[in-house]
């Protein structure tokens, strides 16, 4: 085992020691980068002895720098290595690698240095590299062994030999500089810059067989500087190295830098788009059913460490789908586990309900509700074509790592269709459940300083902005404040942004001066301002998403709401449909609010114009699925009595009507002070 | 027109530069600049920003270019280089865009011809030059790569980007210094959507051109009419993403029905008008270059920008 730290020590006094030693003029042809490296990082232009004498003291003895100067001085020495070596890299080359890595036709740079153990651990990894679309330095031994093994290296095959020695691994680094200063727009000098760009933006992986001297490893060493993860294939023992097996290599470097081969084709019997997302499977149409009340189901998306996820895997426990009889219910658990550097636990509820998308995405699979209400259906034309339950994972796994491709490293998918196991995995699924559900529970709107916007909709209402906070969920209800706080954190340019609350200008109606600075900036100067609470003055703008119309009727001093699922007329005299044409678009439209479900279950509910105790009217569906949580709200604020006097169609079809109805129950809102 | 703006505008266009000269290492007469504008355009007895610019567009195949523009030409329009000289030094336009219609052949493979074809015509104008590339996604990268290179330190305006096809455009204009013009199918947030994702590649967004798509006049340039003004007033509400000039390009007019059917002394006639009247208004909504590809159309257009411009009334126009 030889220690990277001692034997980097030795080299950096052995590589100073020769840069004292040299002397004379040389320099690199065909660039207008002097010595790349050490001109990214220190300024200098080196021509000389001297001049690299200067350069390195001013670099503070940096190996990489010295590694540099020693390599040009002894190309001008002995001449440039003989073909298939290539030495330094012109510019006009570099300009096409870097083409090759902004347009995507390759993803990435790999360094392999030293002497690999056996030729085919050598050809096996190289293979890897090229099927992984990687543009592959050589440095070393490795070549021969390459060439004696029958792979052909040059690069058109992607496999650049630099050099027979594994110093000539200084030539990665320059081109790294270069393509720094070429498209990175980082100036000669600024080693801050380079760093960073080096960092964040260079898909740069380095492989380390045996066979390097003292002075080879302190060079390679210093690559851990600019972010480059250093991949250990052999017995080198350093804090920054990672040990790995040859075969392990490619695929951990890939991860650590986060480079990504991108899914394109999912191999499965159905076809799979967001065009089937609203098809439905209707029961005569189902081969077979999970969950929906019918047989226990449920689905959980959980963070694993990146050791315990193999990606891609699909496993299924219990029955497959040709022992389950047709017409049948069955039981299914979905258990769905990432890996991803950037992946936190909080963002497992948002991921998780992605899964209701991609399951419809499928020709033949659909998919409602969330956690342990979920209801899945297989179609019986997707059974005959081949479709079984092991491809929902194949899918599932599929369409995660392709939509969140940054986020994402590795998926597995665990489908259980063994009613026991079934069972037991849903009761530890409630109680995680439950955790997620204590976090945002009880969050008020004044507990926080920062609100999300949601501007999801501007591509077919170009001035809405959805402010939405911990008591008033985006009006479509699928985005409440924790999950706009996490889809700012995955994606922080995009369309949730935070919202500094600012100086409160009107508690009761909802009116910051933070949140009107946004949305009249992010409504194109459209609104100036925004009430979050009220319904008339200044309310929120519609999109055409909202799950519901909240809506004033003056002839009965009241509020309605109507949800998007009712299709009859309603006592303003128009249907969901007509009063959705009214609203939407992105207008500010006093007496109408397009809102979510569970707003209407918050204690901020329109509380400017007097909240729940003005809702008059609701279609019977919609009571129907509110009222247990409604009436434990109703019971807390000590008005249990008014669930009975709420109209809804059955009681109250007609305005006249509603008015009449209201008198004969001695709703509150006689007693309010008139809305207009 | 000694108008005055009525908006408080709080945003400014940026400047797009094309061409080098040769202290800057290219081989240019003159570079133009576009963009700069603090309000919409011809407001003011000193309009803000750059005066719009015309340029003449010709195709390295004639085969694939409307007739009712080649037509006019004549012989030229068999070798390219001399094609854009002759228009250079007949019909003087600000710019000469190119477009490489023999990549649009099936199975066209031969990318170094394009390279030729870009430096002769480099050598045959001085006048700042934009080029479009292939439409075929699968030779973007062999095609935009040859072109950077053949124009590399001309600071050319490359086209054309498209939200699933930009990052060949890209690279080209990364590599080799040049801007990227940037289309999107009439629509804001489109458009928008792929200047972030230029941006996101690394390319500075004072090398991006927008092009809305123009429809031609009477086949649906108000839709391109009106997008281009949503475009403008976001960039002057402050949005910077939308902050770039816009290119214009009445590219179906000289196919339009009524211009292929025109006959006898109405067919040039036609063909100018329908080009004059939708790229004079498309001025007005802010594009910084407008395209034409009949000779005639130029003289009009500049003299109809000129007089917009300096508010002088000229008689006829």
């Amino acid at each position: 085992m030889i220690s990277v730290e001692k034997a980097a020590h030795a080299g950096k006094e052995s590589l100073k020691s020769r840069m004292a030693a040299i002397g004379g003029s040389f320099s690199y042809e065909e660039t207008a980068y002097h010595l790349p490296v050490t001109f990214a990082l220190t300024g200098n232009a080196v021509n000389s002895a001297e001049e690299a004498q200067k350069a390195y003291n001013a670099s503070a003895e940096n190996p990489l720098v010295a590694g540099e100067c020693l390599q040009a001085f002894q190309a001008a020495r002995n001449g440039k290595e003989s073909p298939p070596y290539t030495g330094f890299i012109p510019d006009a080359v570099l300009r096409t690698l870097g083409y090759s890595l902004v347009d995507g036709s390759i993803l990435g740079l790999v360094l392999v240095a030293g002497s690999p153990p056996a030729p085919d651990t050598a050809a096996g990894l190289c293979r890897e590299l090229q099927e992984k679309y990687m543009l592959t330095f050589l440095s070393g031994d490795i070549i021969q062994s390459l060439t004696s093994s029958g792979v052909k290296v040059g690069a058109e095959y992607r496999l650049v030999p630099l050099g027979s020695r594994p110093s000539s691994a200084i030539h990665f680094i320059d081109i790294i500089a270069r393509v720094a200063m070429m498209f990175g727009g980082v100036t000669p000098g600024d080693a801050g810059r380079l760093l960073a760009y080096a960092k964040e933006r260079a898909k740069a992986i380095v492989i380390v067989f045996p066979g390097l001297n003292d002075e080879e490893i302190a060079l390679i060493d210093a690559f851990c500087l600019l972010g480059i993860p250093v991949i250990a294939a052999g017995d080198y023992d350093g804090d920054q190295w990672i040990r790995v097996q040859p075969a392990d290599a490619v695929r951990t470097g890939m991860e650590l830098k986060g480079i990504k081969v991108s899914v394109t084709a999912i191999p499965i019997p159905m076809a799979c788009s967001p065009a089937f997302e609203g098809k439905s499977i209707r029961k005569e149409e189902m081969q077979v059913e999970f969950g929906g009340g019918r047989s226990p189901a449920f689905e959980l998306l959980r963070v694993r460490p990146a050791g315990e996820v193999e990606d891609g895997k699909v496993t299924v426990i219990g029955p497959e789908i040709d022992a389950i009889p047709q017409g049948s219910a069955a039981p299914l658990g979905i258990i769905i586990e990432v890996a991803g550097k950037q992946m936190k636990k909080e963002y497992e509820p948002v991921l998780e309900r992605r899964i209701h998308n991609f399951v419809n995405y499928g020709e033949g699979s659909w998919h409602v509700a969330q956690r342990d209400l979920i209801w899945v259906r297989l179609s019986q034309e997707a059974v005959a074509k081949g479709v079984r339950i092991r491809d929902l994972g194949t899918l599932l796994a599929a369409k995660f790592r392709m939509d969140f491709p940054d986020l994402l490293d590795a998926v597995q998918v665990t489908l259980i269709t063994d009613e026991k196991t079934a069972l037991a995995e849903r009761t530890k699924a409630g109680k995680i459940y439950q955790e997620r559900d204590d976090r945002i529970l009880g969050m008020r709107d004044t507990d926080v300083d920062t609100f999300y916007s949601c501007t999801l909709c501007q591509t077919f209402a170009p001035n809405h902005v959805c402010i939405i906070t911990p008591e008033r969920p985006a009006l479509c209800g699928a985005i409440s404040w924790l999950d706009g706080k996490i889809a700012f954190e995955i994606a922080p340019a995009g369309a949730n942004q935070p919202v500094e609350k600012g100086k409160i200008i009107d508690m009761d109606r909802g009116e910051f001066e933070g949140v009107n600075r946004f949305v009249k900036k992010a409504s194109h100067g459209e609104v100036d301002r925004c009430s979050l609470y009220s319904i008339m003055e200044y309310p929120m703008t519609c999109c055409g998403c909202f799950e519901c119309i909240a809506l004033t009727l003056p002839e009965v001093n009241g509020f309605m709401v109507v949800n998007r699922e009712y299709k009859g007329l309603t006592p303003s005299g128009m249907s969901f449909s007509t009063l959705a044409g009214t609203i939407g678009g992105g207008a500010q439209t006093p007496g109408f609010a397009g809102i979510s479900k569970s707003y209407i279950l918050s204690d901020r509910f329109l509380q400017a114009e007097g909240g729940i105790e003005r809702l008059v009217w609701m279609p019977a569906i919609l009571m129907q699925e509110l009222k247990g949580r409604l009436v434990e709200n109703l019971r807390k604020k000590g008005v249990e009595s008014l669930i009975d006097k709420i109209a809804d169609e059955t009681k109250a079809g007609t305005i006249e009507e509603l008015a009449s109805f209201l008198v004969s129950v001695d709703h509150p809102v006689l007693a309010m002070k008139p809305l207009f | 027109m000694g108008l005055s703006t009525l908006s408080e505008w709080t945003g400014r266009i940026g400047e797009l530069v094309i061409g080098a000269s040769h202290a800057e290492g290219g081989t240019r007469s003159h570079v133009v600049r576009i963009g700069g504008e603090r309000d919409l355009p011809y407001i003011g007895t000193h309009p803000s920003g750059h005066k719009p610019l015309v340029a003449y567009e010709l195709a390295d195949d004639p085969s694939l270019w409307p007739a009712a523009a080649t037509r006019y030409i004549g012989d030229w329009v068999h070798d390219t280089a001399d094609w854009a000289a002759y228009a250079e030094k007949e019909y003087t336009p600000d710019l000469i865009r190119l477009h490489l219609t023999s990549t649009r052949h099936r199975g066209f493979s031969d990318t170094s011809r394009i390279g030729t074809t870009i430096e002769s015509v480099l050598q045959a104008t001085r006048l700042p030059l934009i080029v479009e590339g292939s439409d075929d996604p699968a030779m973007d990268s062999a095609v935009y790569q040859k072109i950077g290179e053949a124009a590399e330190g001309e600071r050319i305006l490359l086209g054309t980007a498209e939200a699933g096809r930009y990052r060949s455009v890209a690279a080209a204009a990364m590599a080799y210094g040049h801007s990227v013009i940037a289309q999107s199918p009439i629509d804001i947030n489109l458009a928008k959507q792929l200047n972030i994702l230029l941006r996101e590649t690394g390319l500075p967004s004072d090398r991006i051109a927008i092009d809305p798509y123009t429809g031609a006049l009477g086949y649906g340039f108000e839709y391109s009419y009106s997008v281009m003004e949503r475009i403008r007033y976001s960039a002057l509400k402050g949005d910077t993403d939308l902050a770039m000039p816009m290119i214009s390009s009445a590219t179906d007019s000289l196919t339009v029905k009524e211009v292929r059917e025109a006959q006898g002394s109405e067919a040039e006639k036609t063909a100018v008008a329908w080009e004059l009247y939708s790229m004079l208004p498309a001025t007005i909504a802010g594009a910084s270059i407008v395209c034409v590809r009949h000779p005639l159309s130029i003289a009009g257009l500049k003299s109809a920008i000129d007089s917009l411009w300096n508010g002088e009334n000229v008689e006829g126009v």
